[in-house]
């Protein structure tokens, strides 16, 4: 009994120890298995880190080059193109601090070899005054790179970024300026600072350089011709509303960082408020298409040469247009007193809303900020007459080329803009159909007949039509006899794609110039017989597309 | 034979996470320099392009007419430009007509 008992306590010691290693083990087990997981999770980190390395994009904001001056940097701005319109460069200015010059002369001999045409008696004079001052500004990566290896630490150099504009005047009015401090004063500079701090990719315009300098060069050249105050073209897509070429001069050069104060400067494209005369039969005449209440063949019989409205006349500007004219006819030969009939028969409210519509009246919402508001226009039965030709009612440019387009486009709606934008947006129309198919065979009509007071605007090929304004300026709250001539232009007229506005501001007779007359007759005609629009503004503006049509009609044009 | 396996299994992860580690170190070196080297050749096209715009500009263009093509360049109207078709039956030109959207 005793035997069995001490037989079963070794077994049972056998048991203890048996426990008391599978207990070690387990504990050895435990830290290996702390251990594997220590390992897996630094394995699982790496391989996140390595994943993460792989898949990052590139991120240019990064780098320490970019962080230094992210403040003063500023995203370019290029053409339809690509050509640079703003770009911010970067260039290097070398200091010299005497006190840390190891030897002098060697220094000196080094520098005179790198930059030998400057004065070295001077420098060396600086040197002697142990104080700071800059070598050299803006140097080549040429030289920096010789200066370097000089190995001298005197040397400092220093990176400073500037903004440039490559193309000096040509798009002043549209880039505008900055100021020292790369906050943006003027033109899209300012309307768009936020976005070209912050974005620095590159923003396209939907301009055209080649288009912009060769208007540019002939609206300068007519300037000098017709010895006018200034002039503004705009050259816009009608159907979606992208302007190839925005011109005003006189213009400036944005490199120089001049405080423009002339009022002369002003952008006359888009902040001038004018009165643009004759122009304004085109919206009258297309509002009586829009509420259907004439057609182009509807007659008028009897009108008189001059009526009177509140005491003051309105007469034919030609005394020999017929007394029964057709609306087309009207138009054709811009009469005065047709026009108000037709206003008159529209109504004030219905005239007033579609000019509103196509908008005339009321201020534009644009891509710059120096656009100009029409003055608050007084309704009433003689300004709804006066307004019917054009008289007495303001507006810019830039909504005159706009309401263009919409009556010529097929009567949607499109909104002028500098900035490119490739998706597609939805089209509204506004104007009834109808409105394009009558309106555009009378304004070539102005163009292409003998009646038309375009001619010199039919450049062979292009199908141009148009409609031409002459309005006397106001100048202290009178009218003066100083002209605003303008003539605005939609081609082709089968398919209309474009629409050229072209305004001469306080333009004069050239009594020496010579017109060449378009149609086949090789007539010319030395001197200009009136100052119209006829005669002055009709006339660049057919230069403008002689020069510019092959490139239209070439890049802008789908070949099949 | 399990504390074989166990050590086998801790060593291959040892290995691996100082491979991938010095794989890590090594690319992020690369792409650094990728990067910087990418920012120079960035700024270095971007200055010959502002080069390139600025002497291939239609003021240096005409420039270079009046200096040496001033009667060897001429104006081309509308009628002179024409649209080159070539099919099988040979090479064919067609009026350019200004009309059409892009």
């Amino acid at each position: 009994m005793n035997n069995q008992n001490r037989f079963v306590i070794y077994e049972n010691d056998d048991q203890f120890d048996f426990d008391q290693n599978d207990k070690k083990i387990n504990i050895k087990f435990n830290r290996i298995a702390f251990i594997f997981f220590i390992f897996f999770v630094i394995s699982i980190i790496y391989s996140i880190h390595l994943i993460h390395l792989g898949s990052r994009g590139f991120n240019s904001e990064n780098s320490d080059q970019n962080k230094i001056y992210n403040k003063l940097k500023r995203a370019d701005i290029v053409d339809r193109n690509g050509n640079f319109l703003a770009k911010t460069v970067s260039s290097i200015d070398i200091g010299i601090n005497p006190v840390e010059i190891i030897d002098q002369k060697k220094l000196l001999l080094n520098l005179g070899i790198i930059f030998p045409n400057k004065d070295y008696q001077l420098i060396k004079s600086k040197f002697d005054n142990n104080k700071f001052f800059w070598f050299e500004k803006k140097i080549s990566d040429a030289n920096y790179e010789k200066l370097m290896l000089l190995g001298d630490k005197s040397i400092k150099p220093e990176e400073k970024l500037t903004r440039v504009y490559p193309q000096k005047n040509l798009f002043s009015h549209i880039i505008g300026q900055i100021d020292d401090d790369n906050n943006g004063i003027s033109g899209l500079e300012k309307s768009l600072d936020e976005k070209l701090k912050k974005n620095k990719d590159i923003i396209q315009l939907t301009l055209d350089k080649n288009i912009q300098f060769l208007i540019r060069e002939e609206l300068l050249k007519y300037n000098q011709i017709f010895d006018t105050k200034g002039s503004a073209a705009i050259l816009m897509d009608v159907n979606n509303g992208e302007i190839i070429s925005l011109v005003s001069v006189p213009d400036f050069d944005p490199n120089l960082r001049e405080n423009i104060t002339d009022v002369n400067y002003i952008n006359r494209a888009t902040k001038g408020v004018y009165e643009f005369g004759s122009v304004f039969k085109t919206f009258t005449m297309a509002a009586a298409f829009n509420e259907k209440i004439f057609e182009p063949e509807s007659e008028f019989i009897n009108l008189p040469k001059s009526i009177t409205c509140a005491g003051f006349p309105i007469s034919e500007y030609n005394k020999d247009i017929p007394s029964n004219l057709t609306l087309e006819q009207i138009l054709v030969r811009s009469g005065n007193i047709g026009s108000v009939r037709i206003g008159q028969k529209i109504g004030e409210e219905k005239f007033r809303s579609f000019l509103q519509k196509i908008g005339i009246t009321g201020s534009i919402n644009f891509d710059i900020e120096e656009v100009g508001v029409p003055i608050k226009f007084n309704w009433g039965k003689c300004p709804l007459a006066t307004a019917s030709f054009g008289h007495g009612i303001t507006t810019t440019l830039l909504q005159v080329v706009k309401a263009y387009s919409i009556i010529t486009n097929g009567g949607y709606d499109v909104n002028p803009t500098l900035i490119k934008n490739d998706e597609v947006v939805e089209k509204k129309r506004i104007l009834d159909d109808n409105v394009t198919k009558k309106i555009l065979p009378i304004l070539r009509k102005i163009v292409s007949t003998k009646d038309g007071t375009a001619k010199l605007a039919n450049v062979d090929g292009y199908e141009i039509g148009g409609k031409t304004g002459t309005a006397n300026k106001i100048i202290d709250g009178t009218y003066s006899n100083k002209k605003v001539n303008t003539f605005v232009s939609i081609f082709p007229t089968s398919k209309p794609k474009f629409v050229l506005a072209v305004m001469l501001d306080e333009s004069q007779n050239n009594e020496n110039y010579i017109y060449e007359y378009r149609d086949g007759s090789n007539f010319k005609l030395k001197g200009s017989p009136r100052n119209t629009a006829g005669w002055t503004t009709v006339e660049v503006a057919g230069h403008i597309i002689d020069k510019i049509g092959p490139i239209l009609a070439t890049k802008y044009n789908e070949i099949n | 034979m399990t504390k074989l396996l166990i050590f086998g299994l801790m060593l291959s992860l040892i290995i691996s996470t100082s491979l991938i580690k010095t794989s890590t170190r090594d690319l992020d070196e690369q792409i650094y320099s990728i990067q910087e080297n990418l920012l120079f050749l960035e700024d270095r096209f971007k200055d010959s392009k502002l080069e390139f715009d600025y002497l291939s500009s239609s003021e240096k263009l005409l420039e270079y007419q009046k200096l040496y093509f001033e009667n060897a360049l001429i104006k081309k109207t509308l009628s002179d430009l024409k649209i080159l078709k070539v099919t099988d039956n040979g090479i064919t030109t067609d009026e350019l007509k200004i009309i059409g959207n892009k």
